[in-house]
């Protein structure tokens, strides 16, 4: 049989941000797969350094706007983790709001691809539609759709009084049952079983061999979620279960988004329920002193980790990340040998790939 | 096939290039697409993926230099006549990624821009305000008018940052804290000069949370698309003035009523006569005052 080598760009991966793909093909079927990344770099390294703490909460947010919200968080965790800074118990609870309204519209926003890439256009659009209640509920709350500047050193910088905790509580009660009836599309509408079960399969072992995270790894059968493995803030207080999947296909991965999404809306639930009083942040705020430390969190992608290294100045001497997206972008060429190369666009998107992450 | 009143004018289409976003105007510029609450449809626009059927480009993200190449290329593909929309504070300024080696907006210097729409990432709302004034320039000013679509501005939307120079007391905290530079403090004269440039501001809102005295706030005003022409006229601006010490007679910045409430509690005629005494003769005051009680 023939083999060729094609390369795709971002319109024919159908992403939203510029990645290539080298291809190599034999007759119809994927056998090899390049990645050729980079045209994100924006040299993120680079610009921590030259941005002090405060600086860096709202570059980190630029970062990668779906998990926007991850970044700064865990980034302040490092910080106040060095500084010896304990905050305040509502600012635990606070933080988890945001990172658990994020992951709602990151994986929302993923279904609605996937919708879109196996022709269903109807319900991308119901998805889409779906998704701006979470979208409209950020702004209200934080002010902007995407970027929640949510975080500070210390604690958060919003403070929800009962008429804005009554509101959130009346959006998450509009999300509950559209969100089980995605669940239900998903699990069972013929086309879409039809077009993504034991499509893409990244079988258990090569999920711990290729060392991925995530939705990704969960819908392999891997039971990993720094939310439950190594709980910070909020979350040893909060109940859920961790969601898995076994097939390890195209549609376990988006079983385990949309479960994941049905339990970030109990997850707020459970934080507004709980939601202790007091302040927000800490008044003050120590010196930040020299030392290393790493601070790790579940991103709507998967463990984020953070690597932070100072000098007692206000300017990091060495900031570095283990973005979730990275570990999974390499197994991606697993999942993608022997598939037909019209499931390309399909498969890669099932991994929800974030590049700005990955080439940052 | 649905019929509407509007409009008359032939169908423009839309082509987007990423230049190395952080993705949030395109996730949110996909959610403009997507939905037709916002409009777009209304004002006979469309998406087109093929670069030479379009009319307008739409650009996002700081330029990187690695996808220079590609990025001109495909944009010498659209074939002129051509508006060009700048979507975000990215490729208008560099946004949050200036002056990194990696980084090489902004785009005008590289490409013709025509309208420019700030914001990080900018509402849908405001995007397709900005994409209707450009299918209005398009169509030589003329064309439908943006009828108001999408959601109403909450009240806590970080819009337009606005600067009142009565209250600042020039301690730059904001310039501190401010990851997009947009804040600029000069020596002057006749005082410190305060400019904040939208195009450049991340509307984060972390100079008004550690501002101390109040001085800047975000505003609800989201609408800031402009022509190219106005780039550098989005601006606020103040001077806080300089005084002489009411006592010693040398230039100084005024104390601010929201500072002496913060050191004193409140508002008196005592504290009114401190507020243009300089930071020396504050001092003296106060001993002389101590002096005068213990005797
Ligand atoms: S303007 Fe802001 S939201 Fe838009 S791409 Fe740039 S950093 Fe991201
Ligand atoms: S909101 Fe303030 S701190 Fe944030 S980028 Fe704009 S001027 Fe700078």
């Amino acid at each position: 049989m023939s083999r060729t080598v094609i390369t795709l760009g971002p319109r024919q991966l159908g992403l939203e941000e510029p990645m290539y793909f080298r291809v190599q093909t034999e007759g119809d079927r994927v056998c090899g797969l390049e990645v050729l990344a980079g045209q994100v770099h924006r040299g993120m390294e680079h610009l921590t350094l030259k941005r002090n703490f405060y600086q860096n909460i709202t570059l980190l947010e630029r970062l990668c706007s779906l998990c926007s919200n991850s970044h700064p968080s865990t980034f302040c965790t490092a910080l106040e983790e060095l500084a010896g800074m304990v905050i305040p118990p509502r600012a635990e609870y606070l933080r988890a709001v945001a990172d658990e309204i994020k992951r709602i519209a990151s994986h929302l926003f993923n279904c609605a691809v996937v919708a879109h890439i196996v022709g269903e256009h109807t319900l991308f659009r119901r998805v889409m539609e779906l998704r701006e209640i979470v979208q409209q509920s950020k702004e209200t709350i934080y002010g902007n759709r995407m970027d929640l500047a949510a975080n500070c050193i210390g604690g958060v910088r919003y403070d929800p009084d009962a008429g804005a905790i009554d509101y959130l509580k009346n959006q998450l009660e509009r999300l509950k049952s559209p969100l089980e009836e995605l669940y239900r599309v998903f699990e069972d509408a013929a086309v879409l079983r039809a077009a993504t079960e034991g499509v893409g399969v990244l079988t258990r072992e090569q999920a711990n061999e290729f060392g991925v995270v995530g939705p990704v790894a969960r819908a392999a059968g891997i039971d990993y979620d720094v939310r439950k493995k190594s709980p910070y803030g909020a979350y040893d207080r909060l109940s859920f279960q961790v969601a898995i999947e076994g097939a390890g296909d195209v549609r376990a991965r988006a079983l385990v988004r949309l479960a994941e999404a049905r339990q970030a809306v109990s997850l707020i639930e459970q934080c507004l329920d709980q939601l202790p009083n007091g302040p927000v942040a800490l008044a003050s705020f120590p010196e930040v002193p020299a030392g290393e430390v790493i601070a790790k969190s579940e991103a709507p992608r998967g463990e984020l980790i953070y690597y932070l290294k100072t000098d007692g100045t206000d300017l990091p001497v060495r900031l570095k990340w283990r973005v979730p997206s990275y570990p999974n972008w390499a197994a991606l060429g697993e999942m993608l040998k022997g598939e037909p190369v019209s499931r390309i666009p399909l498969i890669v998107n099932s991994i929800d790939p974030c590049i700005s992450c990955t080439d940052r | 096939m649905h019929t509407c009143k509007v409009p008359p004018a032939p169908k423009l289409r839309l082509y987007r290039i990423n230049t190395g976003s952080c993705n949030g105007c395109d996730v949110e510029l996909a959610a403009t697409e997507a939905l037709t609450r916002f409009g777009l449809e209304r004002l006979g626009l469309s998406f087109t993926a093929d670069p030479t059927q379009a009319d307008l480009v739409l650009i996002t993200g700081p330029l990187t230099v690695r996808s220079k190449g590609k990025v001109l290329a495909e944009y010498a593909q659209v074939p002129d006549p051509k508006i060009t929309v700048l979507i975000g504070v990215c490729p208008i300024s560099g946004g949050a990624f200036r002056d990194s080696y990696a980084v090489l907006g902004p785009l005008d210097e590289f490409l013709a821009a025509d309208v420019n729409i700030p914001g990080c990432p900018p509402r849908p709302e405001a995007i397709v305000a900005g994409i209707a004034e450009a299918a209005r320039l398009w169509r030589g000013g003329e064309g439908p008018q943006l009828a108001p679509a999408g959601f109403p501005a909450p009240a806590n939307l970080r819009g337009r940052m606005s600067y009142r120079a009565e209250a600042c007391v020039g301690c730059r905290m904001c310039q501190h804290v401010c990851a997009g530079g947009a804040i600029r403090f000069e020596e002057q004269e006749a005082g410190v000069s305060f400019t904040l440039w939208h195009n450049s501001c991340l509307f984060c809102g972390m100079c008004s949370h550690y501002c101390p005295t109040g001085a800047l706030t975000p505003t609800g005003e989201w609408n800031l698309a402009h022509p190219q022409a106005q780039k550098y006229q989005m601006v606020e601006q103040g001077v806080v003035p300089r005084i002489s010490c009411s006592c010693c007679g040398v230039p100084m910045l005024p104390v601010v009523p929201e500072l002496m409430r913060k050191g004193y509690r409140a508002l008196t005629r005592e504290t009114a006569q401190l507020q243009t005494l300089c930071s020396e003769c504050r001092q003296v005051r106060s001993i002389g005052g101590l002096q005068r009680c213990t005797k």
